[in-house]
């Protein structure tokens, strides 16, 4: 397989009254066509900055400040706006988190579906009429045609979604990228478009990357996953390799399986303590030791950087940690701190 | 175009047309509310008889008839006459011009310096939105008629004074008219109590339609600026702001009227509704219709702006219209 989308060194920051919020930090990872890319980590850890910064669509505080996004080669931080317009929605669909709100209530849903295809494929308005009606019930909504005269209130959140699902896809891009597209909904419809996705992604061949706060919609989905972490890239695995030996203590966390920091609470596993840090400084530690139980000095001095696992049971195994986690036995009641070698 | 074209109208083409705009639906749902189509009869009178009322009337505003003053409402003077034999229909139709002319210009006024003020703090952001937000709670904190009385007190004078000074240095009759003054004055000080409204609304408007996902969306999907202001924002910021409007121009008439009856409106030899009601309240036991005439009509426009608006509000949110 080729790589479709290759994201080297990429750095975002935001300017804020007091100086800087660094979101993105040396971001790099590729992705190959038709795969399906997780991304996980808790909330702020950079998962939307880094897509957003992917198509240049940031707020005006933030700036790219470095890095190279080739979509196939072409360097999508180089180009001008209108050859941007083209990619946006072209090669490159997105949906977000909270679909209630993704679609404008004052047009209504065939006019607002039949907007990219004119504008993307030429097409005329009745074409894109009824290619949207056509792509309404790929999406899973019956009578498609008659729901284009309706406006997004009258559409449940769930049909929202599908419908954001269609316009993305409506242009047949390389690459979706959806960003937390079901958290803001009930469970039983997130495995719904769950499904959904990966029905189209298996019909089209689209490329997907999936960015959640769930490892277990990640297990379903993914071919491989990128953990992320104040901005940093901290583990990057195959999915199974992941699951079976998760290498960085966070994502160890991620999975519920992190044994308590200074062991007050004894065995008992527990959900990461602490919060991720303010992000105000390009940290000269690992930004994790915090919160780490694996923690050592030199983790309070030096970042580690990504770089292969030992022994990897997979290729493409990388981590962003000074210890080997399968090394160190940790902390229970009875033991004693043996972080410090 | 070919025929096969023409016959190809499928029924989306159909729906499309009928339903595709906003603008059609919100007059549609406009002309389904009662209230607002029975509130619109008076405004549209209101305007006319602005426009055309000097050719309706009986007699002029200002003929003044000594052998009938203060007569009772007869088929010669339809409300009959005021102290001064002045006929009283007459001078509330051309009281409408007042009351017309107050809400255009101290509306247009006020939204303008809404609108520049308010896109500035939500465009710009930082230290100028942080100015506007503090300029627009001062005004707002000023009750409005002390600040138009204020306002009269302190600058009548040194402003009539000054129209003298240019008089006398150029002979200009322009100068010589101070119903200038007292229209500044009253626009002016209507303008500075209802900006601030229209600023934070604009601001408002402008601040979270920026974020709204809908707005990213239509960006992550390629959609050129243009057709994201066009078809995003300014629909999406109109429907407010024209509610507001339409409140505002009520709310503007009754304000001067508030500020003629406390003296402070507008000093012309044409009559406003409001200077009429505070003329007629003194004899109101014994000439209740130099009283009531006024007073009904503002009552009639002020409910009906408000009707007005209402209806506009529920027409242009979609979010009313049901499922
Ligand atoms: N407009 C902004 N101004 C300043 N900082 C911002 C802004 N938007 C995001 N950030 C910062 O960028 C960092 C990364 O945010 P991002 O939205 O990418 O997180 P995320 O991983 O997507 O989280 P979530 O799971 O909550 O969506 C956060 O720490 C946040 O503080
Ligand atoms: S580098 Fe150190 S602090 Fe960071 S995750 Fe690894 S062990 Fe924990
Ligand atoms: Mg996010």
């Amino acid at each position: 397989m080729s790589v479709l989308l290759d994201v080297q060194e990429l750095q975002t920051r935001f300017r804020v009254r007091k100086g800087h919020v660094y979101a993105v930090n040396g971001v790099s990872f590729q992705l190959e066509e038709g795969e399906t890319l997780a991304v996980v980590g808790e909330s702020g850890c950079g998962k939307s900055v880094t897509m957003l910064s992917l198509v240049r669509l940031l707020p005006p505080a933030a700036s790219i400040e470095n890095g190279q996004v080739l979509l196939r080669g072409e360097d999508l931080l180089q180009i001008d706006q209108r050859q941007l317009r083209d990619v946006r929605g072209g090669q490159i669909g997105m949906i977000f988190q909270d679909p209630m709100t993704s679609l404008n209530p004052f047009i209504n849903i065939g006019t607002q579906m039949a907007e990219p295809l004119i504008y993307h494929r030429g097409m005329s308005k009745k074409d894109a009429l009824d290619r949207s009606a056509e792509l309404l019930e790929m999406v899973g909504i019956p009578d498609g045609k008659a729901r284009l005269r309706e406006y997004p209130h009258q559409f449940s959140g769930g049909m929202r979604q599908r419908v954001m699902i269609a316009m993305s896809m409506s242009c047949e891009p390389a690459v979706l990228i959806a960003d937390e597209p079901t958290t803001a909904l009930d469970v039983t419809i997130q495995a719904q478009i769950v499904e959904l996705v990966k029905e189209l992604r298996d019909r089209s061949g689209v490329a997907v990357i999936w960015i959640t706060h769930d490892l277990s919609v990640v297990a379903g989905i993914a071919d491989r996953v990128i953990v992320m972490y104040a901005g940093y890239i901290v583990e990057e695995a195959p999915v199974d390799a992941l699951f079976e030996d998760p290498r960085h203590p966070y994502t160890v966390g991620l999975m519920g399986a992190l044994p308590s920091l200074g062991g007050e609470t004894g065995t008992r596993l527990t959900t990461i303590g602490g919060s991720p840090p303010d992000l105000v400084d390009l940290p000269d530690f690992c930004p994790f030791h915090p919160r780490c139980p694996y923690a050592i000095d030199r983790c309070r001095t030096e970042n580690p950087m990504l770089e292969p696992v030992a022994e990897a049971s997979d290729r493409g195994h990388n981590a962003a940690c000074w210890v080997d986690i399968r090394d160190v036995k940790v902390q229970t009641e009875t033991d004693t701190a043996i972080a410090g070698g | 175009m070919t025929t096969q074209e023409i016959t190809a109208t499928s029924d989306i083409e159909i729906a499309e047309a009928s339903r595709t705009n906003l603008w059609r639906d919100a007059v549609a749902r406009l002309a389904a509310n009662r209230l607002a189509v029975v509130a619109i009869l008076p405004i549209v009178l209101l305007f006319f008889i602005a426009a055309f009322g000097p050719y309706l009337t009986p007699y002029d505003f200002l003929a003044q008839d000594f052998t009938a003053r203060l007569a009772s409402p007869s088929s010669e003077h339809w409300l009959g006459t005021d102290e001064l034999g002045r006929d009283v229909f007459s001078r509330i139709l051309y009281g409408a011009r007042t009351a017309v002319s107050v809400g255009l210009v101290s509306t247009a006024i006020s939204l303008i310096v809404g609108l520049v003020m308010g896109s500035l703090a939500g465009y710009l952001g930082g230290r100028v939105d942080m100015l506007v937000v503090w300029l627009t709670d001062v005004t707002r904190s000023m009750p409005a008629l002390l600040l138009a009385i204020v306002i009269n007190l302190t600058l009548k004078v040194p402003l009539e004074a000054w129209m003298e000074q240019m008089y006398l240095a150029t002979k200009n009759t322009f100068f010589r008219q101070t119903m200038w003054v007292d229209l500044v004055l009253v626009f002016g000080a209507l303008a500075l109590i209802q900006w601030p409204g229209y600023a934070r609304l604009i601001r408002g408007q402008i601040l979270s339609i920026r974020s709204r996902n809908y707005v990213l969306a239509a960006r992550a999907l390629g959609m050129p600026t243009g057709r994201i202001l066009t078809r995003y924002v300014i629909p999406n910021a109109m429907g407010p702001l024209i509610v507001a409007v339409s409140a505002g121009m009520g709310g503007a008439m009754v304000l001067e009227s508030a500020f003629s009856f406390l003296g402070v409106g507008v000093q012309l030899p044409i009559p406003s509704w409001g200077k009429m009601i505070s003329d007629g309240l003194r004899m109101w036991q014994t000439h209740p219709y130099l009283l009531v005439g006024p007073a009904v009509m503002m009552a009639v426009i002020t409910v009906s702006f408000a009707w007005l608006g209402d209806g506009l509000n529920d027409a242009l949110n979609p979010r009313q219209w049901g499922g």
